[in-house]
């Protein structure tokens, strides 16, 4: 890397940064683009081309650090014909527009490549980019600019004693506050007149009718204040309510910028595969393979489809579909599943289904749970409140009208529904959201919607996978069992281990740990059984039970963590390998089986049982062998039984039951692994902490109470005064900020106590 | 006292600019001026390299 | 299609860090004079073109207009076409902005120090220079404009935001501050009267404190900070909402300068609250460009151009904190009229804007000659002494301060004033000489610059510019292939700057309107009436002067004001005063009761020699008001534009002016002499006899009368 960057003058950015980007030592392999060649790949890749430019943004997830911005930005400088490359770093983004008669699409994905940053490749990931909105926004920023102008020229009156602001002046600053309002009521209040008026046409009371309701009456009375009375208006306190209530919304509703939560199978599949047509080979779109076609598939490659082996050493990485723990070697003639990632040497493979056919892509099609809509209980209290408030309002009204105190009477009317809008009770439980999931975010749960929240809050039942979730995937505990072995004979297995691609045996001699190797006579690697070989005049095997010493008792063949040690006749031990847990899940466990009934679903074999349950202590549910459909079935069950279950998985095997269970969390290792469609995705770093994060939602529940209570009492003590009549449009004014900000405040404080035990997680 | 109309005038004057201002801070939202804020107080510190002179 | 090539003009950018450098000492060489004449009055020389009165405003002009302006327009032409990928717009733009600026600091030099002066504080210069400026400014802004316009980076740098906000605020203020009535070549009158044009003159003076002094500051912290250490800035978000903050605040913090003044209370209280409001977003500020340097403060240890950054930035801090204690008016009592003003302005204009700039031509002219600093030490030996002169500066201005207040509010036991205020001079002197002491010594500190720079310029190569390449714009950037939304994303910009025009236009027209609302204006006094014509040409001898410069003409209802000048002053008192002559510094006593309390007598005498009256007075003699004579031709055009201006002056009397003028000046020359004094009734001292003995005594011929 260094000499590309130093051909072309680039050698600075190394005072910026360390490591940027990853480590691309590896050449990829020249082909591996050649399908970027495809007009049909190329088009649906893109964002925009004319004759001579083309436009297209790829998502590079790798980017960490401003080296990796330097470098991006400068790919021009790498590739004749990039002309501009435009990083968003938030989003990982890098916008690239290159000259068509320069370079290709390939070239620069090519040239991507080799510095680091290959681009994140998928067909959905164009469909995915949105227009931004930003009317809310807009919205906000008219709506808190008016306010506060108009609350400061209200000031005057405020603050002046008896009628010391002269005539002029003080009619002159209410007509600019008329003026301000405008914009307010016409503009930023449309989204809560429209949801008014669709609600009363459907005869459902919801929150924005009395939100609606407010502002329409506070900006009606205050035109009639301004132009028949010549008193004080309100519009200080209507535009608070827009403002606050807008905020409010935009607090809800913000969501992860650059985490997908609902990703389809397309995503995880690669884009196109080498198919051997005739003698040739050639790029194919996955969508359009066909049965019996042969394809290539390289190492760390995903496959993409159901196929038969037919050439070449297969040892499939099945753990993110199936869950097993470790990879399999397949024979030649046996079916691989789509979604294995081969570990190896270049294999060919006879399709048999088509990708979107696939038993795995099955399980995405699969039903998902049925939406609860958790705002409804909240709605349905609210909308008492505002019967409550709007009889009582009438009420007093009446009151008034029958004394003939018609003053007082629209005093009351107009005042009380400021004071008792039930905006801070929306607000109360909108904030409390923003805070926990702003909270969760930095502790390494990143949840799609704040609904999810109250959903966390209400979990009995939690179901972990295995492989990826609890356990860290790609490592293994070597222990060995049996005679302790001498120096040389460590030696001897270690190079004979080093000749084998099975991850046991690389496993094995990765833990070994053995610098001086011996040079290997001969060897000979047996798939599904072990390796034997001649070092030394030594002959030494390693594999199955039954490899080394057939007549020995059969293993029980699902147990194939054990790797057997034979040495000129000898068995010495046994290597017996285990899942490596993730630091602190003991503990977790421990505390999760104190206060939620606790199961694991493992796709892998029962290898693990008894450390399992070991750790889980009795009465927790372990069952191995899942399939997706099993775990998919045990989710519903416990639902049928009536308890809100939580998923914790990784991989696509999870897929079916992280959409059906009550919350489903995916577990991301790394900044740009793939993970299924779920309610929250939870950083491998932070997995340990999962059960303090669901009390933490918990206590949420008790933010939004104590807040909600808090806004009662105000509008108690509102409502005090303004069903008397009483209410100046100061202590409106008043009120309804001072309101909104003591709520505010009092859930960021109060999440902020919670959650004061939830570790920040270091990005 | 009418003499205070001229505060009319202020208060006027001061909205309209903080108006234009607020158009200004629309537009440079739309614009997307804000989607990233880790990239631009990095890329004032990227020196163009210089062909003339060394460094 | 290829990347385009341009290059940045460092030829510019030196020219107004030349300019910068140059005005600096120029500046602060006028000020250091200014300091020291209060300790010595001997140093005025006798002269009326070097007298405190004329010297100050020098000063003032020198360091805001010149030292500080050159410095906005150095870091404005080295920074924006590097942030925005392109050269400025026009070069014969840049050149104009260049040249023209300094002609006006000349012009400025030559009609202060000659007497041409408007007597607003920061706006004294008359209106064809005024002229010049705004001409010179929009050239400036549509440079910008067209700089922005034409860029290559999409994003807008904070710093830009800051350049630009300081633009069209500075554009609207000073139109709508400098609407006079041009009453000869060199001779103005305000539009506006006493208590309008107080609030004007306040609502310009702070907001060019804030986006004159500040703003463009704060841009250029936000680029030489991070250039400088090599480091993003702390938090781009925080920059961002500091920006917005401070645009949308500042505005509106202007009346915090009227407190206890004749200001409606409800005013005072809306400035209050809303300078208060400004320290939150000042310290976002503060903070993002401190926490920039957290964990290289190694860096600082060794890096004079950090060292000054940072020290601005804290005196920074230091100002926007004390600037919103010092609109409480609790605190505002004691500090207004007072030393801590000015200990206040200095500590924001020798830390924060003085520093700043030091540490950006430290940076910038090694950068721009190719090689590095002379001297590190000098530079750092610099940063000491600055540091020392910055607190010898304030203390004693503090200090001096608090004495004044102690000893103008003691009462003996007997309920009298304890001390005339010229015991109060007296004590204060020393701290006087103590402070032109300090600020002789960061001027020291200005030299050391100057000679680190020369000798660095001289052992370098300048270069006259910086080769760069980028790609053009995209159209249709955002939106996927929707080719019509490059339109209004690129009409915007126009838009803004089209809308930029449009307000100052209104603001002009708008101000029409107050020529209308003072012609229905009713005298709340109905014995105030506007001032004789030989009172107007004391007027504007006394503006001419500089007399507003150590003389207030507002008193405060506090019971030791009221006791020691005379009933407190009423907005309507000051309804024809065009302009204002408020004050806002007492280094002589208030002089809005000044009429009546002192026979004619003493004030020929005091003019003449002040110490003759007052015994260990400040205050320079005025010999020349005893040699020149009064203008008596230009008192019709005087009569005829303050009627214009809505001074009831019947129509027609033009015809007796110039009797009644010498009327009343052969009054005051007859009961001078019976004081065996002299002077013909033509000399300019009669007519400021004539205008001293009328202050404040209009209210009293209201009661006399009742």
């Amino acid at each position: 890397m260094y000499e590309i960057l130093n051909e072309n003058d680039l050698c600075t950015y190394y005072e910026l940064n360390q490591h940027p980007g990853s480590q691309q030592l590896q050449q990829k392999r020249k082909n591996k683009f050649a399908y970027l060649d495809k007009e049909e790949v190329v088009s649906q890749l893109i964002a925009f081309a004319d004759d001579q430019q083309v436009h297209v943004t790829f998502s590079v997830p790798q980017m960490h650090c401003s080296s990796c911005l330097w470098l991006l930005e400068h790919l021009g400088s790498l590739q004749k014909g990039i002309l501009t490359a435009r990083v968003n770093f938030v989003q990982k983004e890098v916008f690239v527009v290159y000259d068509k008669n320069q370079t290709t699409l390939r070239e620069v994905v090519e040239t991507m490549s080799a510095i680091g940053y290959e681009p994140y490749l998928s067909m959905s990931a164009g469909k995915r980019r949105k227009p931004k909105n930003y009317s809310r926004i807009t919205q906000i920023s008219i709506a808190g600019f008016c306010f506060a102008n108009i609350m400061m020229l209200s000031l005057p009156e405020y603050f002046s004693v008896s009628n010391y602001l002269q005539e002029k002046t003080g009619t002159a600053f209410r007509y600019i506050g008329l003026v301000l309002a405008l914009p307010v009521f016409f503009y930023c209040s449309r989204e809560f007149f429209a949801n008014a008026y669709s609600s009363i046409k459907t005869k459902y009371l919801n929150i924005d009718t009395s939100i609606a309701l407010a502002i329409l009456l506070t900006f009606v009375r205050s035109l009639y204040n301004l132009f028949v009375l010549d008193g004080n208006t309100y519009f200080d306190s209507m535009s608070g309510i827009v403002f606050f209530m807008l905020v409010g919304r935009w607090a809800q509703d913000r969501t992860q910028q650059s985490l997908v939560f609902d990703r389809d199978y397309k995503s995880f599949f690669p884009i196109a595969v080498n198919v051997k047509r005739n003698e040739s080979v050639e790029a194919a779109l996955i969508g359009d393979l066909k049965e019996k076609d042969i394809i290539e598939v390289y190492d760390q490659e995903i496959i993409p489809a159901d196929a038969v082996l037919a050439k070449g050493k297969a040892v499939i990485d099945y753990s993110f579909v199936t869950g097993e723990s470790i990879p399999r070697q397949i024979e030649p003639g046996s079916l691989i599943y789509a979604g294995g990632k081969q570990l190896g040497e270049r294999i060919e493979l006879m399709v048999l289904k088509k990708s979107d056919q696939g038993y795995l892509t099955n399980l995405w099609n699969k039903e998902g749970r049925s939406n609860t809509d958790n705002r409804k209980l909240l709605h349905r209290i609210s909308n008492y409140f505002t019967l409550i408030v709007f009889a009582l309002t009438f009420a007093s009204a009446l009151f008034w009208l029958i004394k003939g105190e018609y003053n007082t009477m629209w005093n009351a009317l107009t005042t009380t529904l400021i004071v008792a809008c039930p905006c801070a009770l929306l607000l109360a439980s909108t904030f409390t959201n923003g805070n926990v999931m702003r909270i969760l975010s930095r502790s390494g749960l990143y949840l799609k919607n704040a609904d999810i929240i109250t959903n966390m809050a209400r979990i009995k039942h939690i179901v972990l996978d295995k492989t990826g979730t609890i356990t860290l995937n790609k490592n293994f505990n070597v222990s060995y069992k049996g005679k302790p072995l001498t120096d040389y004979e460590k030696r001897l297995v270690a190079s004979l281990s080093r000749h084998s691609t099975h991850p046991l045996s690389k496993a094995i001699y990765g833990h070994l740990k053995m610098k001086q190797l011996v040079a290997v006579d001969s060897f000979s690697n047996l798939p599904g059984k072990g390796i034997e070989g001649w070092i030394d005049d030594h002959h030494i095997k390693t594999g199955s039970r039954e490899f080394v010493q057939p007549a020995s008792a059969n293993e029980n063949p699902s147990n194939t963590s054990r790797v057997f040690i034979w040495i000129d006749g000898i068995v010495p031990g046994v290597f017996e390998l285990e899942n490596v847990y993730r630091p602190g899940l003991t503990t977790m466990l421990q505390s999760i089986r104190k206060k939620f009934n606790l199961s694991i679903l493992s796709g892998d074999n029962n290898a693990e049982y008894d450390r399992l349950a070991n750790m889980t202590g009795p009465g927790t549910d372990i069952f191995f062998n899942q399939s997706p459909e099993d775990k998919y079935n045990y989710v519903t069950q416990l639902q049928t039984s009536g308890t809100e279950v939580l998923m914790a998985g990784d991989g696509l095997n999870d897929a079916g039951a992280l959409r059906k269970s009550d919350v489903g969390i995916a577990v991301m290792e790394g900044n740009n692994s793939f993970t299924p469609a779920s309610d929250g995705i939870i950083s491998a770093a932070a997995f340990t902490s999962l059960d303090e994060m669901l009390t933490f939602s918990r206590n949420a529940a008790r933010v939004i109470t104590i807040s909600f209570v808090v806004s009662v009492l105000y509008n108690i003590i509102g409502l005090y005064f303004a069903l008397q009549g009483l209410l100046a449009p100061v202590i409106a004014a008043i009120l309804m900020p001072a309101s909104t900000i003591s709520i505010v405040l009092i859930t960021f404080l109060m999440s902020e106590w919670y959650g004061r035990r939830l570790k920040r997680l270091k990005r | 006292m009418t003499f205070m109309s001229i505060i009319i005038i202020t208060a006027i004057a001061s909205l309209l600019i903080a108006g234009v201002f607020l158009a200004a801070l629309i537009w440079s939202i739309r614009d997307g001026q804000y989607d990233d804020d880790f990239a631009p107080p990095n890329r004032i510190l990227f020196d163009d390299p210089k062909k003339t002179n060394n460094k | 299609m290829e990347l385009e090539k341009f290059s940045y003009d460092n030829k510019i950018p030196k020219l107004f860090a030349i300019a910068t450098i140059t005005w600096g000492v120029v500046g602060m060489l006028v000020g250091v004079l200014a300091a020291f004449q209060l300790a010595f009055p001997v140093l005025n020389f006798g002269l009326e073109f070097t007298t405190f009165g004329r010297v100050r405003p020098l000063h003032t002009n020198a360091v805001i207009f010149a030292f500080v302006g050159n410095a906005i327009f150095t870091a404005v032409y080295y920074s924006m076409p590097r942030l925005l990928k392109t050269p400025m717009w026009s070069n014969a733009l840049s050149k104009i902005h260049f040249w023209g600026w300094q002609l006006i600091i000349v012009a400025a030099a030559v009609t202060l120090l000659s007497g041409f002066t408007t007597s607003k504080e920061y706006a004294e210069l008359e209106w064809p220079i005024d002229i010049a400026i705004t001409l010179v400014w929009v050239v400036f802004g549509v440079n910008m404009m067209g700089t922005i316009l034409t860029r290559r980076e999409r994003h807008l740098y904070v710093a830009i935001w800051f350049y630009l906000a300081s633009w069209v605020t500075v554009a609207l203020l000073h139109v709508v501050n400098s609407f006079e009535l041009p009453l000869s070549a060199l001779k103005s009158y305000s539009w506006y009267a006493g208590v309008q044009d107080a609030l004007v003159q306040w609502w310009y003076g702070h907001n060019a404190v804030a986006f004159f002094l500040t703003t463009p500051f704060l841009g250029m912290m936000y680029y030489f900070l991070p250039k400088a250490a090599n480091r993003p800035i702390y938090s781009y978000r925080l920059s961002i909402v500091h920006f917005w903050s401070l645009i949308f605040i500042y505005i509106w913090a202007g009346p915090h300068h009227l407190l206890y003044t004749a200001l409606p209370e409800w005013a005072q209280s809306l400035g209050t609250t809303l300078s208060l409001m400004l320290l939150l977003p000042s310290w976002g500020g503060m903070l993002n460009g401190l926490f920039t340097l957290r964990g290289a403060w190694d860096k600082v240890r060794e890096d004079p151009v950090l060292k000054f950054i940072v020290v601005a930035v804290i005196c920074y801090g230091m100002a926007t904190f004390e600037g919103p204690m010092l609109s409480l008016k609790n605190v505002n009592a004691i500090s207004h009229y007072s030393d801590w003003t000015v200990a206040h302005v200095h500590i924001g204009a020798l830390g924060w804007n003085g520093f700043l700039t030091f540490g950006m031509m430290y940076w910038l002219i090694p950068k721009m000659f190719n090689t590095n600093l002379y001297s590190r030490k000098l530079a750092s030996t610099h940063f000491l002494i600055g540091t020392l002169g910055i607190v010898l500066y304030a203390v004693p201005m503090y200090w001096a301060a608090f004495r004044t207040y102690f000893m103008m509010t003691a009462f003996t036991p007997e309920g009298q004033l304890q001390y005339q205020f010229i015991d109060v001079v007296q004590s204060i002197v020393p701290f006087y000489a103590l402070r032109a002491i300090g600020g002789s010594i960061y001027l020291i500190g200005v030299f050391l610059l100057v000679y680190n720079l020369v000798k660095t310029a001289k052992q370098g190569k300048f270069v006259e510019s910086e080769e760069a390449s980028a790609a053009p714009l995209t159209k249709g950037y955002k939106a996927p292939a929707k080719a019509h939304w490059h339109e209004k994303i690129e009409r915007k910009p126009v838009m803004l700057l089209v809308l930029s025009f449009i307000v100052v236009g209104i603001g002009g027209l708008v101000e029409m309107v107050p020529t209308f609302l003072i012609k229905e204006n009713v005298p709340t006094i109905a014995s105030v009436k506007p001032y004789t014509p030989l009172e107007l040409h004391g007027r504007d001898i006394y503006i001419r002067e500089g007399c507003n410069n150590c003389h207030t003409q507002m008193i405060r209802p506090f019971r030791y004001e009221v006791a020691r000048y005379g009933e407190y002053s009423k907005a309507g008192e000051s309804v024809y005063d065009h302009p204002h002559l408020w004050g806002s510094k007492r280094t002589g006593p208030d002089l809005a009761r000044i009429g009546g309390k002192y026979p004619d007598s003493w004030h020929f005498n005091h003019m003449l020699e002040p110490t003759s009256m007052a015994p260990g007075s400040v205050m320079p003699p005025y010999p020349w008001l005893f040699e020149k004579t009064i203008n008596i031709g230009a008192t019709n055009s005087k009569i005829h534009a303050m009627r214009k201006l809505g001074v009831p002056y019947e129509n027609g009397y033009e015809a007796e002016a110039v009797n009644d003028l010498k009327k009343q000046a052969e009054k005051i020359t007859a009961s001078l002499e019976k004081e065996k004094i002299k002077i013909p009734s033509d000399k300019e001292i009669v007519a400021l006899i004539a205008y001293l003995q009328r202050l404040g005594t209009d209210i009293k011929a209201e009661k006399t009368s009742k």
